[in-house]
């Protein structure tokens, strides 16, 4: 009989699970808690959002186009931003929790402890995930003063707050797996951004996804769909009942992360092993993915083909408009008419007035006129013959510069491969002179105050930690 | 140190580390081939090997991070199909390891204590007796960002110790290390096994500091045991494959050395004698091989030189015999595998 029979007899009986006065998961959780924190990494990362957040209220207020926002999409947009932000920081700090450790040598002492695999990746997603809350608290005074006493702001805290979690968690725990599976820290980063770029990209561009495929996408996308949700319940007044079914992706996304987390989390190794080179090429074809998006993106805003233009068709309605020209200060508004009659002699088809606003200098810079005029377009169902309808018009001079306001009739095509003519109308002539506002809504000491206030209490916790030291080191 | 109660009886199980027949491959390579040794309480084992021989392979099997394609391993008997407990009985230095530089000396060794199941303050107590005995009392509330390499091999060291390991593993500890400091080391290591009763298991490249700390040596070439046992064991077995003794090595005074050649130059049996330390006298003496490998006409030979010195009147300083040093036996058995 050999040695290890022997021993085996009296083996299992000398097995007892020590008893450990905190359980490991939290010892992780604290050890990587003082390492992001004190260790200075999550308070650099607060520090740069904290900038970028007051970067962006800034420009939101000083900026003349910008500081016209209302306060519903101002909140909103700066409630995005924060959220998008965060996400990339839980998402780069759980890309670097286990491959860094790898790469550092440090995870194979925590290896060899018998802390519970589970219970160490536990640990270091609960710090990793440690920034979200920080990060929001540093947005609210931000949402506060753009909110400029708006009864958005209760709502964008209740939502920003919940969907700003879910998203986040979903975001630790994909950059968390990314970092399970990645040889190197390099590898997991390059994974991680590329998912981020490839997810945030249809987000930022709400407008391209059009037709049940485009919803579809923009629905399954946990970034986009929260985006949508957000902007239909805090600008667009819609109720959450009737968009609630938009947060499905963030949530399933958070939960299956984590559930994904735990399950592989009790074969943490210290290499990632054979499936590191498959990660790699997943790697690659992620980029690869992330390049292909943003030229269809590109190809898709290209103008429409003179093929379809030749088919139109004229129809009998005629467009005109109360004023010539106008000149006024940035930040002033306009107001004009127009008259839709259809001098045809049967009724008309439905149709869309749209206003569009050209910059007349000589760069050609594009204007958006969503951000001019709440009142875009409007739509008419039926004009009957001889009959006129009239629209009054608004528009707010934001830039300076030399502009033309026209007005088009866009009747709808009969049917699904036919086109119709667009008709123009005479145009306005407008010149807004500059105006700047100083300091609007008392914004400047919170876009400064607020990293002032970070960077002191980053040398407070500097100077803490060292005196902590200099007393008797834990 | 505090010397450890073992909690197998001595006599019935004496080994506390048995490994049988581990295998590993990586792809076509076969890293590990049969790997079977064991290890005593208070003894310290050499691991020893080329590059690439599989020591950090093995290391990492027996200390639950790898798993064996086959084979078995117990430590303090508990078999290796219970990683977790095997954890709890084991000490590690693992090969670059690395470090949390914001931690102090003492927050690291708590830290880990902790892991290992101990509350704050007796991880706390037990890391301060650490740094003791590792040296480090002075720069325990130092930051290890600050730390020397010397300084980091130790706390190492401590950290492996924090749970009173049964088997502790030290993968190159005194890798650039100063001479200092590669003794400091080494005199630590024999403590750990004579004062804690723990059994050492250490990988290393130099051969002399092997040769002096440990009590047995496992040679691994090419995935496979080539030699193993006590270091005077192997050396000997190594003598008795290898005919060496065609080379002897003598030390004496400079002032000497003139003469000593002179001697030696009339002695029977002699081919050349080479002076290979001016400094130091060391003369290189090559013999003709008349005794075809009988140790006993060896012995001979060799005293009838050091009798034709001595009766010159030439002090003799030192003595060697090439193929007595652990590091020849290491050379010659790993390059014959090579070949």
């Amino acid at each position: 009989m050999s040695d290890i029979q022997n021993v085996k007899k009296v083996a299992i009986s000398k097995i007892k699970v020590s008893e450990s006065t905190l359980p490991a998961w939290w010892l992780v959780f604290r050890r990587e808690l003082i390492d992001l924190w004190i260790g200075g990494k999550a308070f650099n990362l607060i520090l740069i959002y904290s900038i970028l957040l007051g970067g962006m209220v800034y420009v939101y207020s000083f900026n003349t186009e910008l500081s016209l926002i209302p306060p519903r999409e101002a909140v909103y947009e700066m409630l995005k931003n924060a959220m998008a932000v965060a996400m990339f920081v839980g998402l780069i700090i759980g890309a670097d929790s286990l491959s860094g450790e790898r790469d550092r040598a440090t995870l194979e002492s925590l290896l060899l402890t018998p802390a519970n695999r589970r219970q160490i990746i536990v640990g270091k997603f609960l710090a990793a995930f440690s920034i979200w809350p920080a990060a929001y608290v540093i947005a609210i005074p931000y949402l506060y003063v753009l909110a400029q006493g708006n009864e958005v702001l209760a709502p964008a805290l209740l939502w920003g707050a919940i969907t700003g979690t879910v998203l986040v968690l979903g975001y630790t725990g994909v950059g968390m797996l990314v970092s399970f599976w990645s040889s190197s820290n390099k590898v997991s980063y390059f994974i991680s951004l590329g998912i981020y770029a490839l997810l945030l990209v249809p987000a930022e561009l709400p407008g391209k996804s059009a037709g049940a495929a485009g919803q579809f996408l923009q629905w399954i996308n946990p970034m986009a769909a929260v985006n949508h949700f957000l902007s239909k319940h805090l600008v667009n007044y819609r109720s959450v009942a009737e968009f609630w079914t938009w947060l499905t992706s963030s949530v399933v996304l958070a939960v299956g992360s984590l559930m994904v987390l735990l399950i592989v989390g009790s074969g943490l190794r210290l290499e990632a092993g054979r499936g590191s080179k498959l990660w790699a090429k997943l790697g690659r074809a992620i980029g690869v993915s992330v390049i292909t998006t943003l030229i269809l993106i590109a190809s898709s805003a290209l103008p429409t083909t003179a093929h379809q233009l030749a088919t139109a068709t004229e129809p009998p309605l005629q467009i005109s408009i109360d004023m010539e020209y106008k000149t006024v200060r940035a930040g002033d508004s306009i107001f004009f008419n127009t008259s839709v009659t259809n001098n045809g002699i049967v009724e008309s088809v439905s149709f869309i007035v749209a206003m569009n606003i050209i910059n007349l200098d000589a760069q050609g810079e594009v204007v958006d006129p969503e951000d001019w005029s709440p009142q875009r377009t409007q739509y008419v169902e039926h004009l009957a013959v001889g009959e006129s309808i009239t629209f009054k018009w608004r528009v707010n001079a934001i830039l300076d510069g030399d502009y033309m306001i026209y007005m088009v009739v866009l009747p709808e095509p009969e049917q699904q491969d036919a086109t119709s003519q667009p008709i123009a109308s005479q145009g306005i002539h407008l010149t807004v002179t500059p105006f700047t506002k100083l300091n609007p809504g008392g914004v400047l000491p919170f876009a400064i105050g607020t990293p002032i206030l970070i960077l002191i209490i980053i040398y407070l916790v500097i100077r803490g930690r060292r005196k902590q030291i200099d007393a008797g080191g834990s | 140190m505090p010397k450890r109660k073992t909690s197998l009886d001595s006599n019935s199980y004496p080994e506390i580390l048995v490994a049988e027949n581990l295998c590993k491959s990586y792809g076509p390579r076969q890293a590990l081939q049969g790997l079977t040794f064991s290890l005593k309480a208070g003894r310290v084992l050499g691991f020893l090997g080329p590059n690439g021989a599989g020591k950090t392979t093995s290391i990492r099997i027996l200390t639950t991070i790898m798993e064996p394609e086959a084979g078995h391993f117990v430590i303090d008997g508990i078999p290796s199909e219970h990683p977790e407990e095997i954890r709890r009985r084991i000490g590690v230095l693992p090969e670059n390891l690395g470090f949390p530089r914001q931690m102090t000396g003492i927050e690291y060794l708590t830290y880990y204590g902790q892991l290992y199941g101990r509350t704050a303050s007796q991880a706390r107590q037990n890391g301060l007796k650490l740094l003791e005995d590792v040296g480090l009392q002075q720069r325990g509330r130092s930051l290890i960002g600050s730390y020397s390499h010397g300084m980091r091999q130790r706390i190492g060291i401590a950290r492996a110790l924090v749970n009173d390991p049964v088997v502790v593993f030290l993968d190159e500890p005194t890798l650039g290390l100063d001479p200092r400091g590669q003794q400091e080391l080494l005199d630590l290591i024999q403590r750990i096994a004579h004062e804690r009763n723990a059994g050492v298991v250490l990988c290393s490249h130099l051969l002399s500091e092997v040769e002096g700390v440990c009590d047995d040596v496992v040679i691994l070439n090419l995935g496979r045991i080539v030699a193993r046992g006590s270091v005077g064991e192997v050396i000997g077995r190594g003598q008795q494959n290898i005919i060496l003794q065609n080379t002897l090595r003598v030390q004496v005074p400079s002032a000497s050395v003139t003469k000593a050649r002179q001697v030696l130059k009339e002695t029977p049996n002699i081919m050349k004698v080479t002076l290979i330390g001016e400094m130091e006298g060391w003369l290189q003496i090559e013999l003709i091989n008349a005794t075809n490998g009988n140790a006993e006409k060896d012995i001979q030979m060799n005293n009838k030189i050091l009798g034709a010195l001595i009766r010159a009147k030439i002090p003799i300083l030192g003595f060697e015999i090439e193929g007595s040093r652990l590091q020849d036996v290491f050379l010659h058995l790993t390059e014959e595998v090579i070949k």
